[in-house]
């Protein structure tokens, strides 16, 4: 079974982009991650969702983060037969993704939910792991997808 | 990445037809055709995506969107979304409201 740490090992160089927090620069932040999802030989499914995970994370620090407003993010990658590793950071005012999530609500018409916390939600159940800090007033977000091709988001029953 | 979206009349039937990404950047396009369709009055508006490789949450918002502007006879149907995108659709849960359909 391959970890992150055999991953880290494996990956000996990382790729670093820091573009300005606008929605015109996701899809530098998605090039980015193609690139590296590419070079880890990552299969369809597994590239489609570290994409989408960093896609949305990206997408909420330019939205809600910094709402709209001057900013920076730092996307760090690596990559190795393991799977991929990226780490977004930013200056935004704190947020912790796993708290920021919201699962689909049984109850509530999809009309009437909020999609903000939904995409949260999509790029957790996107990954194979997820972590969180905040440090030197910076949100560092770290997200892996490994090589297998496991459904880490299976459809509703 | 670039979104290429069209709208015609066929029959009783809007149709949208969308190709490219669909994303925080290129979901504003969709949103306005949605617009424009909500007005046709059609019974059916059907979105066909089988050329859209890759759909993020703003894309669910745009068919929230739409949900909200049709008036609630009108059914909305997604045509031939590939997996991830279909994946994407029912995770949120809108399945229950939107048809999804191969073809």
């Amino acid at each position: 079974m391959t970890t992150v740490t055999d991953m880290a090992e494996l990956a000996r160089s990382s790729s670093l982009l820091e573009v300005p927090a606008t929605v015109g620069a996701l899809g530098d932040i998605a090039a980015f991650v193609l690139r590296l999802a590419g070079r880890a030989g990552l299969g369809k499914g597994a590239t489609y969702r570290i994409r989408l995970a960093v896609d949305e994370l990206a997408t909420n620090i330019v939205m809600h983060g910094y709402r709209c407003g001057d900013g920076r993010i730092t996307v760090r990658g690596r990559s190795g037969p393991g799977g991929v590793q990226i780490t977004i950071e930013d200056a935004a005012p704190a947020f912790d993704p796993v708290e920021g999530r919201l699962p689909p609500a049984p109850g509530v018409p999809p009309e009437d939910r909020r999609i903000g916390g939904l995409g949260i939600h999509l790029a957790l159940t996107s990954v194979d792991e997820f972590s969180y800090a905040h440090r030197d007033g910076r949100n560092i977000s770290t997200l892996t997808v490994k090589a297998e091709e496991t459904d880490r988001c299976p459809p509703r029953p | 990445m670039p979104l290429s979206v069209s709208l015609s009349i066929e029959g009783d039937t809007t149709v949208i037809e969308l190709t490219g990404e669909l994303d925080a950047k290129t979901a504003p396009d969709f949103h306005q055709t949605i617009e424009k369709a909500a007005g046709h009055g059609t019974s059916t508006v059907e979105i066909r995506m089988a050329g859209v490789g890759y759909m993020a949450s703003a894309g669910l918002r745009s068919l929230v969107f739409a949900q909200q502007k049709v008036a609630n006879n009108v059914t909305i149907k997604v045509v031939g979304a590939i997996e991830p995108v279909s994946r994407t659709i029912r995770t949120a849960g809108l399945d229950r409201s939107i048809v999804l359909s191969d073809e």
